[in-house]
């Protein structure tokens, strides 16, 4: 019973949390730009009004353009079940969560992509066709980073693993966690949530047709998928593990606010890259990756020793 | 029943088919199936009670006593065999029907039950001599079966191709056992483990089995048999068939003793045919040949498995290498379920449309709601996504891979990329699968022969919807299968009881995630849907960025899709392009196709083959039957011959 209630707890909070990001990121962008910018709530209220709204539906659309959203969602907060909050672990924890994690984050991203494929349009189709493919380079990055927990902890549970910080490659796990985190969420300079030209977009194009219900599962779900990237990056350079629980929490939610911060910041300095240059940015992140992996090899200690 | 009465049934049954195949095919589909079901009773039993059957009656075949085995190695692998078989049984009697088929149809199903029977004869023989003869019979009755449709040219040269490639391995295999028998006295074969003498024949049991398993760059023939064969045929062949090489390395690294290298080789061929495998796959066009590639694939996931348990067996047998060789084992299951209903899919659309060009299909789901979802399911579980069954057996390989990381040892190092490449794999395999089912099942139809389409009938979606029972099962409740993964794991390397037990993964907490994912994803989608109903339903054109009349060719084709990752691959796929762009104010026609060639099949076996047949011809010269010629290459001999006589003859 204790265990339900501190599932149903937690799942609540990060889901409630979660669409703060977007909020804070477009206020910093807008501040940036010295407009005064959408209030941080914008996204509630997007969402509360997209799940009383009406639907409209391609006339090629199959019920997959419906149940998709619904399984990615549902997927994505599986994902969150997973994630330990320092000190106080993770509500379900077992040995190899690390890898259902990254799978969960993969059904979320198959079934968007088949519901984008579902309205037969071609920005869909290429839209897809990016997001898959650029996955493929990240989900190696993000394989490559649980491979450094894995030698510096010695376990393949994500509790385990995020409790000491990843220790002296932290920075360059850091820095290639975080353009994992720009280009699975769909951010500068991988992407542009707020462009409005469907040939050049990747996630954003993939979502063009839902509407109502369905497309407020979507932004729910990239929202939390956002803050989930967002702990995991925290975690992998801050150890949480080592505080008490209410300092792990406030350092947790300052640091989540940090990376808010700092992905306003990228936006609205940086340009978003040529299509041809994504693929090398992300192997840029998976090479830090692969040093910090290499880093800890050669320090080769264990957490506690 | 004891498993020996059930084999004989289930031999019995598949005999009294070959017979009836001509006559009735009511009663073959009766009898096969039931044989089916008894091999799988004798197998399921074998497993469950972890007893080995040995039968050795004083029947002489060439000269050597029948020997038959049923081991936990054995009975895993023909579990497999029995499922699919009698799925693709029933599959093929309304699919290869003699309606349809009257010439192929009698002597395929005679093909077939030879197929079946043969594939368990080499499961259970217990003598290598018998082991080659049931090995060489069912290579020919899948040569019969690729070739059914011996009126068209693809399917003959398929069929060759794959008699020439499984010939190849035949003469090793000869080699193999023909030594093995000569440094043990005898042909039996058995744990041999004591004898390092005999460690050097692995690398031709290696490269024997692995033509038969595909494992890159030995899978040249596997690709067109796959797609040529009819479509019951693709799948046992890529469910079972190809698993009997599988077996074979399986059984012979536990029981042989294997060069210090050959963990170390089998992992990194792994890596290279899980990676390359899909890559290929996504340069294709041809449904089936697509899937063909995704066999490649997962023998090699299946290998890097197997690699890391025979690592671990020359590194003083830690626990994570029982673990890979589980994962590896379960993943043989998985495959053949998985793929074979993909296959039995790809058959109802082509048994729908006549055509396996993916570009010309689209919107499939209207009329074939079964075959699209089933598809669906086993194009999700191939891209290892939990909660289906290709998730679990992925998931316990990345166990033995990060355990022998964190082990920090020799083995670790190797773990990297390994892993490495296997998160990179399931990612490639999930882009080829959207790109799959998006262009066959959803969207708009894209020419004429996909709108008129019909759904397959029961016969052929039972078949289907078994299978796809079998994903979600194994998927859901992992932990109801893993006593079958201990006894088959115990079987690998005989050895004193418990001395390595197959170490515990927590598959009842995985099973029960999958179990609350999957409750909460349908109350998601029913919630969802039934809000979506609440507020309202319009129906529009799909958002063409306000074009006015677009057409379902402007749907994004299979080729584009691919286009970015085969891009990155094309160092090794060798995209062939064709193109007229269009030029000047008024552009005449233009178009563009691309087609992924078989690299090396083409630019490594056929120059190499040209190059023997031209110095063969050039050779032939010297032979074209003038007596005057002959006498004087006898004179030259002579003369040769009197010159070594005086000058060597001191001696």
């Amino acid at each position: 019973m204790m265990v339900a209630a501190d599932i149903i707890l937690r799942l609540t909070l990060l889901m409630l949390l979660a669409p703060l990001l977007p909020g804070i990121i477009n206020k910093v962008k807008a501040w940036v730009a010295g407009r005064r910018g959408p209030p941080v709530l914008q996204l509630y209220f997007d969402l509360g009004r997209l799940w009383r709204k009406g639907v409209v539906l391609s006339t090629a659309v199959s019920p997959a353009h419906v149940l998709g959203p619904a399984i990615a969602w549902i997927a994505v907060i599986a994902a969150a079940m997973l994630l330990p909050v320092g000190p106080a672990g993770a509500s379900l924890s077992f040995r190899g969560d690390a890898l259902l994690f990254v799978y969960l984050l993969g059904l979320a991203r198959f079934c968007i992509a088949l519901a984008a494929m579902d309205t037969g349009s071609a920005f869909e189709g290429m839209g897809v066709a990016r997001e898959v493919s650029y996955a493929v380079l990240a989900e190696t990055a993000l394989i490559t980073a649980l491979l450094t927990l894995c030698v510096q902890t010695g376990s393949v549970s994500l509790a385990t693993m995020l409790a000491p910080s990843a220790g002296a490659g932290a920075a360059l796990l850091g820095g290639g966690l975080f353009g994992v985190l720009l280009a699975e969420n769909c951010r500068v300079p991988f992407d542009d949530p707020s462009t409005h030209l469907e040939l050049t977009m990747i996630h954003e194009v993939m979502v063009l047709d839902h509407s109502g219900p369905p497309l407020a599962a979507i932004l729910h779900g990239s929202s939390l998928k956002l803050l989930l990237f967002a702990v995991l990056l925290t975690e992998t350079v801050l150890p949480l593990g080592r505080l008490s629980v209410m300092e792990a929490i406030a350092a947790l939610l300052i640091s989540v606010m940090v990376i808010a911060v700092l992905i306003g910041l990228v936006e609205s300095l940086l340009a978003r890259l040529a299509l041809r240059r994504v693929p090398l940015l992300l192997t840029t992140s998976f090479l830090l990756c692969l040093f910090a992996l290499l880093v800890a090899w050669k320090g080769g200690t264990w957490a506690g020793q | 029943m004891t498993p020996g009465w059930l084999l004989l049934i289930a031999g019995l049954g598949l005999v009294a088919g070959i017979f009836s195949a001509f006559k009735s095919p009511r009663l073959w589909l009766v009898l096969t199936v039931s044989g089916a079901i008894a091999s799988f009773a004798a197998a399921t039993g074998m497993l469950a009670s972890g007893v080995t059957w040995d039968w050795r009656p004083d029947f002489v075949i060439g000269g050597e006593t029948l020997h038959l085995r049923l081991d936990g190695i054995s009975a895993f692998f023909l579990i497999l065999l029995s499922a699919l078989g009698g799925a693709g049984t029933l599959y093929s009697s309304e699919y290869w029907d003699d309606k349809n088929h009257p010439a192929s149809a009698p002597p395929g199903r005679a093909w077939w039950n030879a197929l079946l029977l043969n594939m368990g004869f080499v499961l259970l023989c217990a003598n290598g001599l018998h082991f080659l003869i049931a090995w060489e019979i069912f290579t020919i009755c899948a040569y019969f079966l690729i070739s059914l449709e011996r009126s068209r040219p693809a399917a003959r040269a398929a069929g060759w191709l794959y008699l020439a490639a499984s010939h190849v391995a035949m003469i090793l295999l000869f080699a193999f056992f023909a030594l093995l028998a000569a440094r043990t006295g005898s042909w039996e074969i058995g744990p041999l483990r004591e004898h390092p003498e005999l460690a050097p024949l692995f690398w031709l049991a290696l490269i024997g089995f692995g033509i038969k398993g595909g494992i890159f760059p030995l899978h040249i023939w596997l690709p067109s048999a796959h797609a040529n064969a009819p479509s019951h045929v693709s799948a046992i062949l890529s469910g079972v068939a190809i698993k009997m090489g599988i077996y074979g390395l399986v059984r012979f690294t536990g029981w042989l003793p294997v060069p210090d290298a050959a963990g170390w080789v089998v992992a990194t061929l792994g890596v290279v045919s899980a990676v390359l495998g899909v890559a290929f796959a996504l340069g294709q066009h041809d449904l089936k040949r697509l899937l063909a590639y995704h066999s490649v694939e997962n023998i090699g996931i299946i290998l890097i498995g197997l690699g890391f348990a025979m690592i671990a067996a020359t590194h003083g047998n830690p626990l994570w290498g029982r673990l890979a060789l589980a994962g590896a084992l379960l993943h043989v299951w998985n495959h053949g379920l998985f793929k074979a209903l993909l296959f039995l899919g790809s058959g109802s659309v082509l048994h729908a449309t006549g055509t396996r060009e993916m570009s010309r299909l689209g919107g499939l789901w209207r009329a074939m709601p079964w075959t699209a979802s089933l598809f669906a399911l086993g194009a999700a579980a191939i891209a290892g996504l939990p909660p289906l069954n290709g998730f679990v057996s992925e998931w316990l390989v990345y166990l033995g891979l990060f355990d022998a990381l964190s082990e920090h040892g020799a083995a670790s190092l190797a773990a990297i990329p390994a892993a490495v490449a296997l998160g990179m794999t399931g990612a490639l395999a999930l882009a080829c699968f959207v790109k799959v089912c998006g262009v066959v099942f959803l969207g708009l139809p894209r020419s004429k022969i996909a709108e008129h389409v019909h759904e397959c009938g029961w016969q052929m979606r039972l078949p289907m919807l078994g299978l796809g029972t079998a994903c979600v099962a194994i998927g859901l409740v992992p932990i109801l299968f893993w006593p079958a993964l201990v006894t088959a794991t115990a079987a690998w390397q005989p050895g004193p009881p418990g001395a390595h037990p197959l170490p515990s993964a927590p598959l009842v907490t995985l099973g029960a995630f999958h179990l609350a994912l999957a409750a909460l994803v349908t109350l998601a989608a029913v919630a969802l849907w039934r809000r979506v109903q609440q507020n309202g339903v319009r129906r529009a054109e799909t958002w063409d960025c306000g074009y006015a009349a677009p057409t379902p060719r402007m749907q994004y084709t299979a080729g584009s899709f691919a286009g970015i990752i085969t891009g990155w691959f094309a160092w090794i796929l060798r995209p062939k392009q064709h193109s007229h762009l269009p030029v000047d104010i008024f552009p005449a026609r233009s178009d563009f196709t691309e087609h992924t060639p078989e690299t090396v099949l083409e630019t490594v076996v056929e120059p190499t083959g040209s190059l023997v047949m031209s110095i063969s011809m050039a050779a032939r010269k010297l032979q074209h039957g003038r007596l005057q010629t002959y006498i004087f290459y006898l004179l030259l001999g002579l003369l040769a011959l009197a010159i070594l006589a005086v000058m060597g003859g001191s001696q």
